[in-house]
């Protein structure tokens, strides 16, 4: 089947929510769940997409599965339950799955997604990463990036950012890797993987440039999702069962500006704040490089 | 047939829960606690419980996994003290809006500061009106006998509430006494269905959404609908309990228990909890010396049987609740203002605010003694004197050597 048959199937989310215009965030909800199909339940803690109707009204809004609000602390630990639950009941080809922002991921959620992926539970948890709370006004998260303006950092943001597909890789779980709107075929095929994962815990974190809350105009959303890759700030990869592979390949980086520059968040970012960042997106982008070849050997990933 | 053992509190509760049959468990070890979830990890490794148990790394997930599961239909079952109760208040206050059955024993812990480990309801008394109900057991066999009743009360459809039921540390929780533990068929027998949820439910087959955002007028529909449910657990309680004593022969009289309560009573002691023993055997004593004094034991809290509290205590000269737990801003303990409120409007009736063995010190029956005659004068007051707010009184055992 190719990637267009594959996204005919059924949108398992109706018409009609209320994203921002542009919103990427939309597009993945609807590709991710295409794949992932009916036979699912599907947990939205608040956030953007808790706040556009996801968890609509008897299917006549909202999700066409089973949909429910989690709290913004625990959607892996109500997750955990589903899924023991059903296991107890037999129904083991439902999938339970999360779709949660880097706010209810990373921050308050970060417990419950961390015990739940040393547990290995069988979960499908998607992260929507638009670096910050952006559906109540654009404050700093842990996935802010430094350097970046919210409502909170209105001089830029001190710290780096959390790497927190590499944290959720370190827990050793089957199943981790990046994804962006701009590559779906990337994406489907990555939550195809997540989706066959029968051996515990998936993670798929999604780098998803947000419109209002950084900056720029709604036409270029696709665009700026490629240049957050093509400039190796958000490398796409996976690592599956311990292997670390790059799976969007870019041999020859587009300069960071080309990102960063046309971001509002970034106004106040100098030359030497750009610098910085350039190293620290080339040091990101050898130690994937190191990691994919540290991984190779099939023995040593199964060890790992 | 049932048969006895001498077990301490944390395994009778270990005990009932597995008699119950829960799909799901989880829960996390805290002091006084832990034997509760080490007993249950135990029998589902031996292969004496068919359950999923998740072994979460806080009581937040605890409680979060186990809203999971109930939303997905199973029998849920968890376990926990004090501080791990205040960590887990986020889902815990949503259990019961979300209408989930969830069964939670309850080892009473005072809350810090100053770091403490030892018995007060101060833990689960703090968060009465998060919308569960809440059961407090005297001793070891009432641990057992209402964790059995509280599956069957909240589950019933005219609840569908959970339930706690609390009992005191280390006073029940790791103190061995006798305990008749009923036979798996006695207990399918009174508890048999597993739950199924017709009213919120996360199912594939069953497509619907869960707690989609909600405007203040079907809020009120539902906050009205819950208050009802605990109003109509009052009725539950009663039957479940009379179903419990068909079953098993014993009763534990519904949501109050009264000991030694006449016509003629002068003086009435309301305990909760352990303390009780001492409280009867101190009644005793004072009866023998020809006093005509009372106990009222609240076991529900939530909900309050403010109805059978102020049948029992309207019209006696005085009251006194003790209380081991503390009420901030009111200079009383929190049952005392419970009671208070049941005794609303009824005059002539002394209500004498006393709070004893905080941090797990020692209620004695001498103390209880003492507490009763404190009443008995307060109840030869003239009527209006009775009915003027009376000092609270801070029952503590003398020590020697050192301050009272």
């Amino acid at each position: 089947m190719n990637i267009l048959e594959k996204l005919s199937a059924p949108d398992m989310i109706s018409p009609g929510i209320s994203a921002c215009v542009g919103c990427n965030v939309e597009l993945t909800l609807r590709t991710v769940m295409r794949i992932v199909g009916e036979n699912s339940v599907l947990a939205i803690p608040p956030g953007c997409m808790g706040g556009v109707g996801v968890v609509g009204w008897d299917k006549l809004s909202g999700a066409r599965v089973p949909v429910f609000f989690p709290l913004l602390t625990n959607t892996a630990s109500m997750l955990s339950g589903l899924r023991l639950a059903y296991d107890r009941q037999g129904k083991t080809d439902t999938h339970v799955v999360a779709f949660a922002g880097d706010g209810a991921s990373v921050d308050a959620g970060f417990q419950a997604l961390s015990g739940a992926a040393e547990r290995n539970d069988r979960i499908l948890y998607v992260c929507y990463d638009n670096e910050g709370y952006m559906n109540t006004g654009y404050q700093r998260s842990a996935a802010t990036p430094k350097g970046a303006w919210t409502s909170t950092t209105p001089h830029g943001k001190l710290q780096v950012k959390k790497d927190t597909p590499r944290i959720m890789a370190d827990h050793r779980i089957p199943y981790v890797a990046t994804c962006s709107p701009a590559y779906i075929a990337d994406l489907v095929a990555k939550v195809e993987k997540a989706k066959a994962n029968r051996d515990g815990f998936s993670y798929l974190h999604v780098l998803t440039p947000c419109v209002s809350g950084w900056g720029f105009p709604p036409e270029q959303s696709i665009e700026i999702c490629r240049a957050s890759v093509q400039t190796r700030y958000f490398p796409l990869y996976e690592v599956d069962h311990g292997q670390y592979r790059i799976t969007v390949d870019v041999p020859k980086p587009r300069p960071l500006k080309e990102y960063v520059g046309r971001l509002k968040k970034f106004r106040q970012t100098t030359d030497s704040d750009l610098a910085e960042m350039q190293t620290l997106v080339e040091r990101q982008w050898h130690e994937l490089i190191a990691l994919e070849r540290a991984t190779q050997d099939p023995e040593m990933a199964r060890a790992g | 047939m049932s048969h006895v053992e001498v077990m301490n509190g944390n395994r009778a509760a270990g005990i009932a829960a597995c008699l119950a049959r829960p799909d799901v468990i989880a829960a996390y070890p805290i002091t006084p606690q832990s034997s509760v979830v080490e007993f249950i990890s135990r029998m589902i490794a031996e292969g004496k419980l068919d359950a999923k148990i998740c072994e979460v790394e806080s009581e937040h997930s605890a409680m979060s996994v186990l809203e999971g599961a109930s939303l997905a239909g199973a029998r849920t079952f968890s376990a926990t003290s004090s501080q791990g109760l205040a960590l887990m208040y986020e889902p815990y206050f949503r259990a019961s809006t979300l209408r989930l059955p969830i069964v939670m024993a309850i080892a009473n812990r005072e809350m810090i500061s100053p770091q403490t480990l030892w018995a007060s309801a101060q833990d689960s008394l703090s968060v009465r009106d998060a919308g569960w109900m809440q059961f407090y057991a005297e001793d070891n066999q009432e641990i057992l006998d209402t964790l059995l009743q509280a599956f069957r009360i909240a589950e019933d459809s005219r609840v569908l509430l959970p339930i706690n039921v609390c009992y005191d540390g280390f006073y029940l929780s790791h103190m061995s006494e006798r305990v008749v533990v009923p036979d798996a068929e006695e207990v399918d027998a009174f508890l048999p269905d597993g739950y199924d949820p017709e009213h919120i439910v996360l199912d594939p087959d069953r497509p619907m959404a869960v707690d989609p955002l909600t405007n203040g007028d079907l809020l009120t529909e539902y906050r009205a609908k819950h208050l009802a449910a605990q109003q109509a657990a009052l009725q539950v309680i009663e039957e479940v309990d009379a179903a419990f004593s068909n079953a098993f022969g014993r009763s534990w009289d519904g949501a109050v228990e009264p000991y030694r309560i006449d016509e003629g009573c002068q003086a009435i002691v309301v305990t909760l909890g352990s303390m009780t023993g001492a409280g009867r055997e101190a009644v005793d004593r004072l009866r023998d010396d020809g006093e005509a004094v009372g106990l009222l034991k609240i076991r529900a809290v939530r909900p309050f049987p403010a109805r059978e509290v102020r049948e029992q205590l309207a019209g006696v000269p005085a009251v006194g609740v003790v209380d081991r737990n503390v009420s901030f801003g009111w200079n009383t303990g929190i049952i005392y203002q419970e009671v208070s409120s049941a005794l609303y409007g009824v005059q002539g009736t002394a209500r004498i605010p006393i709070i004893s063995g905080l941090g797990g010190e020692d209620i004695t029956v001498e103390m209880f003694e003492d507490a009763l005659r404190k009443i008995l004068v307060a109840g030869r007051l003239s009527s209006e004197r009775r009915d003027e707010t009376p000092e609270t009184i801070w029952l503590r055992q003398e020590k020697e050597g050192g301050a009272a």
